[in-house]
């Protein structure tokens, strides 16, 4: 904040999309220097003024000005041209191409060979890239190919492009969804760094301790629209979510339950070949599987499901089953909730197909399918689990992450499964549809089902399991039960960490 | 979000959704104001007799564009199905050659299928390869020339080529029968939901423990065994199996198919629209020969058409 010019100043930025009013008369303001964050629930219209502002979108109405002057961005290349560049959670790199090419891709300097054909100078491309990468304390070899980096070593690589092009704003997006604890300290290094060479940061994150955390200013968004502007030190998580819902969120700890049934989806006592971990899930009982980044939790419900390589043999009910695919699985009772949704719906769908799609033989009349009997079927599950809006017709896509998520959820109920193998089933989705998620979950096992479920956020599995593995490479390295002495937050970070 | 009042009314939602049907309209009246033999009955006639064929073929196409592939083979088989069917009748017997024909058909679209979803190739190549491989066998089995048999086909055979019935030809009913079964197995059966799951997602369909594998290979199966109809119905119509029957006929079928706004990228398509979707091939081709336009503007033209409906899909992609 060292002049009295705002870096960027955003007022009554509106934008409707169809049937929605996105963004109302939106008003923001980033200084050089600062960490301006973002929050909201899905669907608040965050990512909609990201994409105005990296001019993906044009928007309604509205004013954007940059050092006070007013701008226009009729493309993504103009935004950018303005100093202002979005590093979404899809980064754009080249896999192919070295570190030093991408860094410096799009500007790369040239010479003339022979004093008259124009070629990338190699040598002026290595140390530009190498400075500005020194500029963020990351030293990588440069020749590197950039497909052979880990995730976050590769956001590294996209914010040091933003600063080679003299980036003066920059979009953060969710960037620490798939980071490790270890890889997110590091990036809060570098945003200091950043902060300390003037650049301003719009910070977009669902992490609430994190922006408490980092924000110099923060902005809630609620249905479009500004709820309130809030200052470092005078806020937490607590007046976060307040703020975000508009009303206090119900307790997410759960009783400590100690009765079970017998065994119900057991792959210790039985060969599942490697990598399908070895634990038992008793009736009634929620294991929660949890590891770093590459801890290989998805693989291992994905092949218990038959979508694995190899074929899954696992003990169910007592049985031992082969899955060779995920049709067995599912006839068998069991289903998976993907990590990401765009592996579980089909999006050009209705709410209602993909809600009966594993189920359509069961749902096929004689000649055809029994719509009616989908119909209800649809309705009712509709109902309970609070999937808005209320349109069975509505194309799938046009839902939000939270909403979509139920509809896989109401998937299962709909085919009677009772085991069912979740995977990071809240990520990206906002903090109510993530308490009504763990509602279901619990209310699932209460009627006698049982639930093997992975998630990176380690808070959530310590208070939705009954039980707890952590997993390293593929392997599980630890198991701890509710209501052992040793079940808490910083053992399981311990047992990871190795 | 705020949801506020749609704009868009139940009116403009329902010419969106017709967009074919009135571009059909609107061809029509353009050759029809241009030229007074468009609306004789004999070339009436013609136009149907001609988009019985391609109707046919079209069907195919869409099983396999809604599931998400392509199939460049089916002009080729066309061909083939004809020339095995007069080659078998002239053997044996006439209905035992149109059971080869068909068969052959069926054959080429399950090898199709085999390739595409268990070895993986790219639908566009690999029915490209058989493509050129089936017009390759055909050329072998006729040594190049037309199978007309030294007294003729079979006089039944014929007939079935010729005859009405209740004044309509039969080469008529049989697509409308084919479009009333087909229509009910794309669009009422949990089959038909499978197929559009695994155009629209195929991910998302395995893990909805569909078997993707098995639903692709199907779909190219039914289009092949339909591109097999098509090539009987033809050697019916000229009377004799010709190898260079069907050429280009893939390229009008895809057309066909788009112009009935179904999605390349799959998981979308109607079968009546990719039938409105013919017409509008088959009247633009015979508009264009009343015009008097030479036929080497009307490949032009043809290719325009092409490029445009891929572009609209592209477009409307783009939108939503």
């Amino acid at each position: 904040m060292t002049n009295g010019i705002p870096l960027l100043v955003i007022e009554g930025l509106s934008k409707r999309f169809d049937a929605t009013q996105a963004l109302d008369g939106v008003c923001f303001e980033l200084h050089s220097g600062e960490v301006h964050t973002l929050v909201g629930e899905n669907g608040a219209g965050k990512s909609t003024l990201i994409k105005i502002l990296g001019g993906v979108y044009e928007r309604d109405a509205g004013d954007i000005r940059i050092d006070g002057r007013l701008v226009h961005f009729r493309g993504p290349r103009e935004a950018q041209e303005a100093g202002i560049v979005v590093i979404p959670q899809e980064m754009q790199l080249v896999p192919a191409a070295t570190v030093a090419e991408n860094v410096t891709l799009g500007a790369w300097p040239q010479k003339r060979a022979l004093g008259l054909l124009p070629v990338i100078d190699r040598g002026a491309m290595r140390r530009r890239a190498a400075e500005v990468l020194a500029q963020l304390d990351f030293h990588h070899d440069l020749d590197a190919r950039v497909d052979a980096l880990s995730f976050a070593e590769r956001q590294l690589v996209v914010i040091a492009r933003a600063l080679s092009h003299e980036a003066r704003v920059l979009v953060l997006d969710e960037p620490t969804a798939s980071l490790e604890h270890r890889e997110a300290e590091r990036l809060f290094a570098v945003i200091a760094a950043l902060k300390r060479r003037g650049v301003g940061i719009i910070y977009v994150s669902h992490r609430l301790d994190e922006v408490v955390a980092l924000s110099d200013r923060c902005t809630v968004l609620r249905d479009g629209c500004v709820v309130e502007e809030c200052r470092k030190g005078q806020f937490g998580t607590d007046h976060l979510i307040r703020l975000m819902t508009g009303r206090d969120l119900e307790e997410l700890h759960r009783p400590h339950k100690t009765e079970f049934g017998p065994a119900h989806l057991d792959t210790e006592s039985v060969d599942t070949g490697s990598g399908a971990g070895g634990f038992v899930v008793r009736r009634g009982e929620v294991m929660g599987l949890t590891g770093l980044l590459g801890s290989g939790t998805s693989a291992v419900l994905r092949r218990i499901f038959g979508a694995g390589s190899e074929p899954a043999t696992v003990s169910l009910r007592g049985e031992t089953r082969t899955f060779r695919r995920p049709a067995d699985a599912i006839a068998a009772g069991v289903g998976l909730v993907p990590e990401e949704r765009r592996l579980g719906l089909v999006m050009s769908f209705s709410v209602r197909d993909n809600i009966a799609l594993p189920s359509l033989v069961r749902l096929s009349g004689l000649l055809r399918l029994d719509t009616a009997q989908i119909d209800r079927l649809v309705e009712q599950l509709m109902e309970s689990l609070d999937i808005r809006p209320r349109n069975p017709l509505l194309p799938v896509s046009q839902l939000s992450g939270g909403n979509q998520q139920k509809v896989i959820f109401a998937r299962w109920l709909a085919s009677h499964v009772d085991t069912l193998l979740l995977d990071e089933p809240t990520h990206g989705i906002d903090v109510g549809a993530k308490a009504r998620i763990h509602h279901l979950m619990r209310e699932f096992v209460e009627n006698a089902g049982a639930i093997l479920f992975a998630s990176s956020d380690m808070l959530e599995v310590m208070n939705m399991s009954d039980a707890v593995v952590a997993m390293r490479s593929g392997e599980s390295v630890a198991r701890m039960a509710r209501g052992d002495a040793g079940y808490n937050e910083g053992a399981l970070r311990a047992a990871l960490a190795g | 979000m705020k949801m506020v009042q749609g704009r868009d009314s139940p009116y403009a939602l329902l010419l969106r959704n017709q967009v074919p049907l009135i571009a059909l309209v609107a061809v029509c009246v353009f050759t029809a104001v241009l030229s007074d033999r468009f609306l004789s009955p004999v070339n009436l006639n013609n136009i149907l007799l001609q988009a019985c064929v391609m109707s046919v073929i079209a069907m195919g196409m869409t099983f396999v564009i809604v599931s998400g592939g392509f199939d460049l083979s089916v002009g080729s088989t066309v061909a083939l199905s004809g020339t095995v069917a007069t080659w078998v009748m002239l053997e044996t017997h006439w209905a035992v050659g149109v059971a080869a024909g068909i068969a052959a058909g069926a054959l080429v679209g399950y090898v199709n299928g085999l390739i595409v979803a268990r070895l993986r190739v790219n639908p566009f190549i690999a029915t490209l390869g058989t493509m050129v491989v089936v017009r390759g066998i055909v050329l072998l089995i006729t040594d190049g020339r037309p199978i007309v048999g030294d007294e003729g086909l079979p006089d039944t055979f014929i007939e079935l080529g010729r005859g009405r019935l209740f004044g309509v030809h039969l080469l008529v009913w049989l697509p409308l029968l084919l479009f009333a079964v087909f229509g009910w197995l794309l669009h009422m059966t949990a089959y038909g939901k499978r197929v559009f799951a695994t155009g629209g997602n195929r991910d998302a369909a395995f893990l909805a423990g569909i078997d993707v594998d098995r639903i692709t290979a199907s779909a190219y199966t039914w289009c092949g065994t339909l591109a097999g109809v098509a090539g009987v119905m033809l050697a019916a119509r000229l009377q004799s199996g010709q190898p260079t029957a069907g050429e280009f006929y893939e390229l009008t079928a895809i057309a066909a198919v788009v112009l009935g706004g179904a999605s390349l990228r799959g998981g979308e398509g109607q079968l009546y629209k990719s039938i409105i979707g013919v017409f509008i091939m088959v009247v633009l081709a015979n508009g264009l020969n009343l015009l008097n336009v030479h036929s080497y503007w009307q490949r032009v033209a043809v290719g325009l058409v092409i490029i445009a409906a891929a572009a609209a899909d592209q477009f409307n992609a783009r939108r939503t």
